[in-house]
């Protein structure tokens, strides 16, 4: 009988042990919002590294993704709650508004479970870690790489989206930094607009019409090559480089209306986020900086179809 | 017992009660467990996680098992999630009932947002009125959410009333002028930075860190939803419009003052949760509250009020909002993929109706039956 219980008590014991052993750890990953590619690719990015963390350590890594249809920042910090709630290891967040995060981020770190964010910070928050990249050298390549294309002279007119957004700002302030480089160069104006596909074409349209001499255009978000036959002019007459290359911007670098895009790292916002909580959680290792700074890839005729390549990756098929 | 049994059965709640039963006790049932951190009051008052010492000798953070779904911290936030759309909901439901619908609470909540923040911002820590009464700046901060929100609602009700429009069109339409303004006042932008004395108040917890004002700020007003629906002269001269609305005319009620109040009602609503939301989340922006109305209008017709007026209580919307937020909720504690969510929501939305269309062709018929 003893020796029965005996047995009983090791297998319990066993069973309790490879129970604590295959706990899943549970990421919990919340986007600005669903239908954007950019947080698609993030997902993607945060499942890859999930499954290749899980093979590489032993471990059981599950990514949570919560993210709003719409931006909708009150629902991103519900979502924050919710995962604390339900016991999720750690969090990642692209921060929709940053005063209306950073309580619940707060509170997710008090209650022990660690935040990091990427693409757009809360800096006021105890996030551990913020990955992305730096709005003012994103401003600065933007501008450097025109200068190449125009061979330092020309006209340039910069889109800059909501000229109320600190991000935009700093891009804005990046793009007339290293224009002061370039003593050919002029810069007409910054153009601001709704950002929206339609609005940003429309206002190209009317610069464009007030201001024929324009050979280059700065812009600082992609928003007018989400559509097709936004610039309304022959390849080469006048040049263009872009933040962002998503599926839709890339058959402007095919049809050579823009030689350059800079894109953003989103597979990496996810992936990067994915490996900086599991060195914080399980291996309890820091990030050596509170600020990871993640470099613009530049696209062009040379690249564009592996770098399409990437997306038939990133995108759910 | 047993006749008390009876009124339960034939409360118009009964329904929305026994699913709210029967999802609470799945969701305790399947969520399995969750370890969360243990906390204390310190000697200063404040809530200090509690360590101890393992085996190997290191100060370890103490945890304790509990149920994911049925412990008092998800409940509360259970009801801080509901509290906001169910608000909205009891005035959605008066508007229902009177045979209307507003399109415009998710605007009207971001108008009274964004104003609301900027008064509490002018008497925030970087604002320049920073040196006044902090208690000055709760009154008019609350006064400007408010008013705001009560005057929109008025002014669509008199737009209803004076122009003889639908008012699925005078709502749409403030929809988007209403969200217009709230963006050309921030220009885009979020605006924080209120008196800590606001924050405190509405995120108040209990000794067991539980943050209770939402619920009571929900409870109050859906008594008062149901004192004003059930018990007062007012409220039943909103049944009657929903009911007949011509015949309410010919029986001496002032149709129009009804449909004023009404949107004025519903405009209130929007702006206690636009208040409520400001407290707890420190910020507003003009995208707040977007798509709110759906929610809303889904909550209040779940909670049994009919699209065609005449029919629905605050009660009911309030429980209509807690199955949906339970639904979507437990999406996340059973980790189900969350873009199951919509579909569920919606399933539920049209099998609420149908129930309710089903329960009202029995009562029909039952009292058919009862006159032969």
């Amino acid at each position: 009988m003893q020796r029965f219980f005996t047995l009983l008590l090791a297998a319990s014991l066993a069973l309790v042990a490879r129970a604590a052993e295959t706990r899943p750890l549970t990421l919990g990953l919340v986007a600005k919002s669903q239908g954007n590619p950019v947080f698609q690719a993030a997902r993607m990015g945060a499942e890859d590294a999930a499954r290749e963390l899980s093979a590489k350590n032993n471990l059981v890594i599950k990514i949570d993704w919560r993210t709003p249809n719409e931006e909708d920042a009150q629902k991103q910090a519900e979502a924050i709650e919710q995962l604390v709630l339900a016991g999720a290891d750690g969090i990642a967040v692209s921060c929709s508004d940053a005063n209306k995060l950073t309580d619940a981020i707060n509170r997710a770190v008090d209650n022990g479970v660690p935040v990091a964010t990427f693409d757009s910070d809360a800096p006021a928050s105890k996030r551990f870690v913020t990955y992305g990249i730096d709005d003012f050298e994103c401003g600065r390549q933007t501008m450097e790489e025109l200068a190449k294309t125009m061979g330092g002279k020309g006209v340039v007119a910069v889109l800059a989206g909501n000229q109320n957004a600190p991000n935009l700002q700093n891009r804005v302030r990046g793009v007339r930094a290293a224009a002061k480089k370039y003593p050919g160069l002029t810069i007409r104006d910054v153009y601001y607009h709704k950002e929206t596909p339609q609005d940003a074409v429309a206002r190209i349209e009317q610069v464009m019409q007030a201001n024929p001499d324009i050979t280059g255009w700065a812009f600082i978000g992609g928003w007018p090559l989400f559509t097709e036959h936004a610039l309304n002019w022959q390849p080469g007459t006048v040049q263009c480089v872009s933040v962002d290359a998503l599926p839709a911007q890339l058959q402007y670098i095919r049809s050579g209306h823009v030689p350059v895009l800079l894109a953003q790292q989103c597979y990496q916002w996810g992936h990067r986020s994915v490996e900086l909580l599991v060195d914080k959680i399980v291996f309890k290792k820091d990030p050596p900086a509170v600020k990871e700074v993640s470099a613009l890839i530049p696209v062009t005729k040379a690249n564009v179809e592996a770098y399409a390549a990437n997306w038939t990756k990133w995108l759910p098929q | 017992m047993l006749s008390r049994l009876r009124h339960f059965v034939r409360l118009q709640e009964s329904g929305l009660l026994a699913v709210i039963f029967a999802l609470g006790a799945l969701l305790t049932a399947f969520s399995g467990t969750v370890r969360t951190p243990v906390f204390a009051l310190g000697p200063d008052g404040a809530r200090q996680r509690v360590f101890i010492t393992n085996a190997a000798g290191e100060r370890i953070p103490a945890v304790e098992e509990r149920n994911k779904f049925f412990n008092a911290q998800n409940l509360a936030q259970l009801a801080k999630d509901t509290s906001f759309t169910a608000i909205m909901a009891v005035g959605m439901c008066v508007v229902i009932i009177s045979g209307g619908i507003d399109l415009s609470v998710g605007a009207i909540f971001a108008l009274a947002s964004v104003l609301g923040a900027l008064a509490f911002h002018h008497f925030g820590p970087e604002g320049t009125a920073a040196g006044a009464s902090p208690w000055l700046g709760v009154a008019l901060g609350a006064l400007v959410c408010l008013g705001t929100a009560t005057a929109c609602g008025l002014l669509n009700g008199t737009l209803i009333v004076a122009l003889r429009v639908h008012p699925f069109i005078i709502t749409l339409g403030a929809m988007a002028i209403l969200r217009g303004v709230a963006f050309v006042v921030t220009k885009g932008q979020s605006v924080g930075g209120f008196p800590p004395l606001f924050r405190d108040l509405v995120r108040k917890e209990t000794s067991g860190g539980l943050s209770l004002v939402p619920l009571g700020v929900m409870v109050f007003v859906t008594i008062a939803g149901w004192l004003f629906l059930s018990r007062l002269a007012a409220g039943r001269r909103v049944y009657a419009i929903g009911g007949n609305e011509l015949a309410s005319r010919f029986s001496g009620i002032r149709v129009e003052r009804v449909k004023l109040g009404v949107y004025l009602i519903s405009g209130l609503a929007a702006g206690t949760a636009a208040l409520l939301a400001l407290g707890y989340y420190g910020s507003a922006s003009s995208g707040d509250g977007q798509g709110y109305e759906l929610n809303v209008i889904a909550a209040a017709v779940v909670g049994g009020a009919s699209l065609t007026g005449g029919r629905g209580t605050a009660l009911g919307a309030v429980l209509g909002a807690l199955v949906i937020q339970m639904i979507s909720s437990g999406i996340v504690i059973l980790g189900i993929d969350q873009n199951y969510s919509q579909i569920i929501i919606g399933a539920v939305v049209i099998a609420a109706v149908v129930l309710d269309n089903f329960n009202t062709w029995l009562a029909r018929r039952r009292l058919a039956r009862a006159a032969r």
